[in-house]
C-alpha cells in the first residue's frame, strides 16, 4: 500500500509545505489549464464528443433519406428539417438532453476524483501545494467546462450538417416571427448555455459521488442514474410538489429561447435551482473530500 | 414551470403601503373606471377542477394531437402560462407558453391571426371594418354605452346583492402590485361555487387575478392571475404577424359580423367554440332553468348528426372522464357539472349532480 496522505485542513496544506510556486493564484490557474488540457487531450473526451456530434448527423442523413415529416409528428422541429437545415441543431439538442447528454455529463463528473484515485495520481496532485479545495474547484470547473463544450458540439455540428444537406434560411421561432440565420446562430449558442447550465448541478452530484469511490465506472454509472431517476420522477403527477426541486425539471425549458421576445424565466428559475444543487452538493464533496485518507 | 412560480394571489400585501379603506361599491367603481390601455405581462393559470390527469408526457399540448373539444378543456384545466401585451384598443397579443412550443393570438387592426408552433400552422379573421367600435370585453370595458362608472357599480351590486353576498376582503399583493379582494360569495347553496375572489389593483382599478374556490374547499379550484405586470406600452413590432415561411395559413370566415371571438381559440380544432355556440343557437334554442348561481342551461335534442352531444362524447379525453349515471353521462368537476342525456339533450350548471337529473326529469 502506498504511504497515505492525512487529511489535513487546506490552509494547514498549504502552510506545512514550502510552495515552489510563489503566487497561489497562478497556481490555481495553471492548475485550471492543465486539467482542461489533460482533459480536452484525453481519448475519451473526444470520442464522447464525436458521438454527441453524430447525434445530428444521423438526424439529418435519416431525415434526408426518408419521406418527408407531417407537421407535428416526431420530436419538436423534426418537420422543419427539410424546410431549414438549422433546425437540425434544435432537434439534436432536444434529441440529446434527457439521456445523452447526462451520461457524457455523467462520465466526465464521475471521473473527476475517482478516475486520479483509479490511477494512483491523486496523492501526487495533493502532495503539489494544490489544497484539497483548490483541486476539487479545479476539477469541477473542467466538468463546467465539458458542459458547456458538450452542448455546443451538438449544436453547430447539427448546424454545420443541416447547412450541408438542406437549404438554410430565416429560422421560424415557436412564437411565429423568423429571424435571420445569424440571429438563429446566436440562439443556438444561448441554448448550449442553456444547457450547460442545466448539467451545471448534475456535474456537482457527479463531483460528490466521484469523492465517495476509487471506481470512477461506479461514480459514473450512478451519475447517470440519478439524472435518469430525476427525470422519471418528474413524470409522475403524483410528485407534482416535488417536480419544481428536481434538478432535470427545467431541462426541456430552453424552447424559451426560441420565443420572441426572448423568456428569461426558465433560464432564471433553472439557474437559481442548479445553482442550489451546487452548493449543497459541492458542501457535500468539499465535507467528504478534505476529511478523507487518501490512500491511492 | 409552474409550480415555482405560485400564483401570488393569496400572499397578503405588505403592511408599509396599505391601501385606503373601500367599500365594495368604491372598489366596483374603481375596477369599472379602469382605463389602462397599455400593458404587458405574464399570465399564469392552474386550475384542479377534478379531471383525470394524465401523464405529462402523454398530455396533449396542442391543437395537433388535440381536436375539438378537448383543446378546450386542455386549456381551460391543468397549468398554463401565458404572456400578454396590450396596446390601446387595436393591437394586442397573447401568446401561450407550451413546453416546446407556443400559440399566439395577434390582434393588429382589423387582422386576428393565430399561429400554433406546433403545426406550423396559422389562420387569419379579418375584423369587418366597423369592428373597431363595438364593445369587446378584453378592453375599453364597454366605456361607449355604459353610463358613468359608479352608477354602473350601484346598479351592478343591487343587482347581484339579493343573490351574492359582496365583500371586500383584506388587500392582497398580486404581481408585486397592492390590490383589493372583491370577495363574491353565493347566498344560495345550491352551487358548487363557494366564493369567488377577484383582486384589483389598487391604483389602477385594472382587474389582476380570479380565484375560484368550490363550496367547501379551501384551496381555489381555478385560478388565474399576473404574475408579473408592466403598465408601459410593449414593443410595437410585436403586433405584426405574417405567417412565416412552410406554415399552413386558413381563412376564418367571420360567424357573426356584429360578434368578435373573444375567448381564445385554435386554428387545428375541429369545432371552434363560435361554431358550437352559433350551431346551438341555429338548431335548438337552450333553456335556462333557475336564477343566478343555481341555474341549469338546458340544449335540446337534435336529430343531425354531428350534434354538441355527439361532438362532446366522441372525444376520447371527455368519454373517459364521462361517468355513466342513469339516462346518459354525467361530465363532473369541482365547479361544473354536464349531464348528456342518452337521447342527445345537454344539461350544465355550476350545480350538483342531483339537480341537473331532477331538470333533467323535470324537462321532459
Amino acid at each position: 500500500m502506498p504511504s497515505s496522505v492525512p487529511a489535513d485542513t487546506p490552509d494547514a496544506d498549504a502552510a506545512a509545505r514550502p510552495a515552489p510556486v510563489p503566487a497561489p493564484r497562478s497556481s490555481g490557474l495553471s492548475l485550471l489549464g492543465s486539467e482542461l488540457k489533460v482533459l480536452f487531450g484525453r481519448r475519451r473526451t473526444w470520442a464522447l464528443l464525436l458521438a454527441l456530434a453524430a447525434i445530428p448527423v444521423l438526424i439529418a442523413i435519416a431525415v434526408r433519406v426518408s419521406s418527408p415529416v407531417p407537421p407535428g409528428r416526431g420530436p419538436a422541429f423534426l418537420d422543419r428539417i427539410t424546410q431549414n437545415g438549422l433546425f437540425v441543431a434544435f432537434t439534436a439538442m432536444l434529441v440529446s438532453v434527457p439521456l445523452f447528454m447526462p451520461l457524457a455529463v455523467g462520465v466526465v463528473a464521475g471521473d473527476t476524483i475517482a478516475g486520479e484515485a483509479n490511477l494512483g495520481t491523486l496523492r501526487y496532485l495533493l502532495v503539489a501545494p494544490a489544497g484539497r479545495v483548490r483541486l476539487l474547484l479545479v476539477k469541477y470547473a473542467g466538468a463546467l467546462a465539458f458542459g458547456l463544450v458538450a452542448p455546443l458540439a451538438v449544436g453547430l455540428a447539427g448546424a454545420a450538417i443541416g447547412a450541408a444537406l438542406f437549404p438554410v434560411g430565416p429560422v421560424t421561432l415557436l412564437s411565429g416571427g423568423v429571424v435571420q440565420p445569424p440571429e438563429a446562430a446566436l440562439r443556438i449558442v444561448l441554448i448550449a448555455a442553456y444547457l450547460a447550465v442545466s448539467l451545471a448541478g448534475l456535474s456537482a452530484i457527479g463531483l460528490f459521488l466521484s469523492t465517495l469511490t476509487v471506481v470512477p465506472v461506479g461514480a459514473m454509472a450512478a451519475t447517470v442514474v440519478v439524472s435518469v431517476v430525476s427525470q422519471v420522477l418528474d413524470q409522475l403527477p403524483q410528485l407534482e410538489w416535488l417536480h419544481p426541486w428536481l434538478f432535470s425539471h427545467y431541462w426541456l425549458g430552453f424552447g424559451d429561447m426560441l420565443r420572441q421576445p426572448l423568456l428569461w424565466d426558465s433560464f432564471a428559475s433553472n439557474a437559481l435551482l442548479q445553482a442550489g444543487y451546487i452548493v449543497v452538493f459541492g458542501a457535500l464533496a468539499y465535507g467528504r473530500f478534505v476529511s478523507k485518507d487518501i490512500l491511492s | 414551470m409552474i409550480a415555482a412560480g405560485v400564483l401570488a394571489g393569496s400572499i397578503p400585501a405588505s403592511a408599509g403601503d396599505p391601501l385606503p379603506a373601500k367599500t365594495p361599491a368604491q372598489v366596483l367603481e374603481l375596477l369599472a373606471s379602469h382605463q389602462v390601455q397599455s400593458f404587458s405581462g405574464t399570465v399564469e393559470q392552474s386550475s384542479e377542477l377534478g379531471l383525470p390527469e394524465l401523464p405529462a408526457a402523454g398530455k396533449p399540448t396542442g391543437p395537433a394531437s388535440a381536436g375539438g373539444a378537448a383543446s378546450v378543456i386542455e386549456l381551460l384545466s391543468g397549468d398554463h402560462t401565458a404572456r400578454i401585451y396590450v396596446d390601446g384598443k387595436d393591437n394586442a397579443r397573447l401568446q401561450v407558453v407550451d413546453q416546446l412550443a407556443e400559440r399566439d393570438v395577434i390582434h393588429h387592426g382589423n387582422d386576428v391571426w393565430f399561429y400554433s408552433s406546433k403545426d406550423n400552422s396559422a389562420a387569419h379573421l379579418a375584423l369587418p371594418a366597423h369592428a373597431g367600435d363595438t364593445a369587446r370585453p378584453d378592453d375599453g370595458r364597454g366605456m361607449h354605452a355604459m353610463p358613468t362608472p359608479g352608477e354602473l357599480a350601484r346598479k351592478l351590486l343591487a343587482k347581484v346583492e339579493p343573490t351574492t353576498a359582496v365583500t371586500v376582503g383584506p388587500d392582497v399583493a398580486v404581481a408585486g402590485r397592492a390590490a383589493y379582494n372583491l370577495v363574491l360569495e353565493p347566498r344560495t347553496d345550491a352551487t358548487l361555487v363557494g366564493r369567488v375572489a377577484v383582486a384589483v389593483d389598487g391604483k389602477s382599478g385594472m382587474p389582476l387575478s380570479v380565484q375560484v374556490t368550490a363550496r367547501g374547499a379551501d384551496k381555489p379550484a381555478f385560478r388565474s392571475g399576473f404574475t408579473s405586470l408592466s403598465l408601459d406600452a410593449p414593443d410595437p413590432s410585436l403586433f405584426t404577424f405574417a405567417p412565416p415561411p412552410g406554415s399552413t395559413v386558413k381563412e376564418i370566415q367571420v360567424p357573426d359580423k356584429s360578434h368578435l371571438p373573444a375567448s381564445f381559440h385554435e386554428p387545428g380544432m375541429a369545432i371552434t367554440p363560435e361554431q358550437f355556440f352559433a350551431q346551438m343557437a341555429a338548431n335548438g334554442h337552450p333553456s335556462v332553468t333557475g336564477k343566478s348561481w343555481d341555474a341549469v342551461v338546458g340544449l335540446p335534442a337534435q336529430a343531425s348528426s354531428g350534434s354538441p352531444a355527439e361532438t362532446l362524447l366522441r372525444d376520447p379525453l371527455l368519454s373517459q372522464a364521462a361517468v355513466v349515471v342513469p339516462g346518459g353521462h354525467l361530465l363532473s368537476t369541482a365547479l361544473l357539472n354536464v349531464l348528456i342525456m342518452d337521447d342527445g339533450r345537454i344539461f350544465a350548471g355550476m350545480v350538483p349532480p342531483e339537480r341537473l337529473q331532477a331538470v333533467a326529469a323535470g324537462a321532459q
